[in-house]
């Protein structure tokens, strides 16, 4: 399925025909895309790390005169080790938070706050309606949106947030379906 | 009597001592419980998805998980031995 011209792009968050396993994955079952959140919807997190590095070094200003240099020390240490689990915890959610679609069907693969896990499964014959969200001033820009994916007979379908190229991605899924259906 | 002067006669009673002590205690205890959670739950996502780079995150996990015991067992000696 060479029909995308995107290759894999933006920092893995846009892979084609990558080379993955997952848990349910089926024998001669092809992987065709993987999705991850752009890049830049994770600009919050890494802003407030860079703040609370910053917010360290002023704190150090302030309690030099009243804590000893061992007590600071152990401060600073804590502070790291923090600012630094908190950068390891945004990255888990953001890796681990995939899309992917395959030959036989769509799966969302959410971790929620790194310990909930919920694992959404869309068959590519089930397959009704599919939406693409993108709008606002950095979506244009980056090029990134979020798809809704629908299935028959159930209120419950599969959403893939703040995806890059969500048009490329829902043409991909509709060559799928068309090849499916036999269009 | 500013704030400096209070912080300073609290300190010489050894209440900001005692009170650190037990803070970074509960800190360093608590880190190592959250390290060894996040190591548990990253072999689970492993599992979930096998990607290029889960190795390095394997890896970062588990080298928390080291970091956050040293920390624990230098913690112990700085606190409560030396």
């Amino acid at each position: 399925m060479e029909n995308n011209n995107k290759k894999s792009s933006v920092l893995r968050s846009y892979c084609l025909n990558p080379d993955i396993n997952f848990e349910t994955h089926e024998e001669g079952e092809k992987v065709f895309l993987l999705l991850r959140s752009h890049p830049f919807t994770q600009i919050g997190w890494i802003f407030s790390s860079i703040l609370i590095f910053i917010l360290l070094f002023v704190l150090n200003i302030f309690i030099k005169d009243i804590l000893s240099s061992g007590q600071i020390f152990i401060i600073n240490i804590f502070f790291v080790v923090f600012i630094l689990s908190y950068i390891l915890f945004n990255i888990l959610n953001w890796y681990f938070n995939v899309g992917i679609v395959t030959s036989k069907r769509v799966i969302d693969i959410d971790f929620y706050a790194v310990l909930y896990k919920e694992i959404t499964v869309a068959q590519l014959g089930k397959i009704e309606d599919i939406t693409v969200k993108s709008g606002g001033y950095f979506e244009s820009l980056f090029d990134y949106g979020s798809i809704e994916i629908q299935t028959a007979g159930t209120t419950e379908y599969v959403e893939f947030n703040d995806v890059p190229y969500p048009t490329d991605a829902v043409q991909l899924i509709n060559k799928l379906l068309s090849k499916k259906h036999g269009l | 009597m500013d704030f400096k002067n209070i912080f300073s006669s609290i300190n010489d009673m050894g209440i900001v001592n005692i009170f650190f002590k037990i803070v970074i205690s509960f800190f360093a205890i608590f880190y190592y419980f959250y390290a060894l959670v996040i190591a548990k739950q990253v072999k689970t996502m492993d599992k979930a998805l096998q990607d290029k780079y889960n190795w390095l995150i394997l890896f970062v996990s588990s080298f928390q998980v080291t970091v956050s015991l040293i920390l624990l067992i230098l913690l112990v000696i700085a606190v409560f031995l030396v």
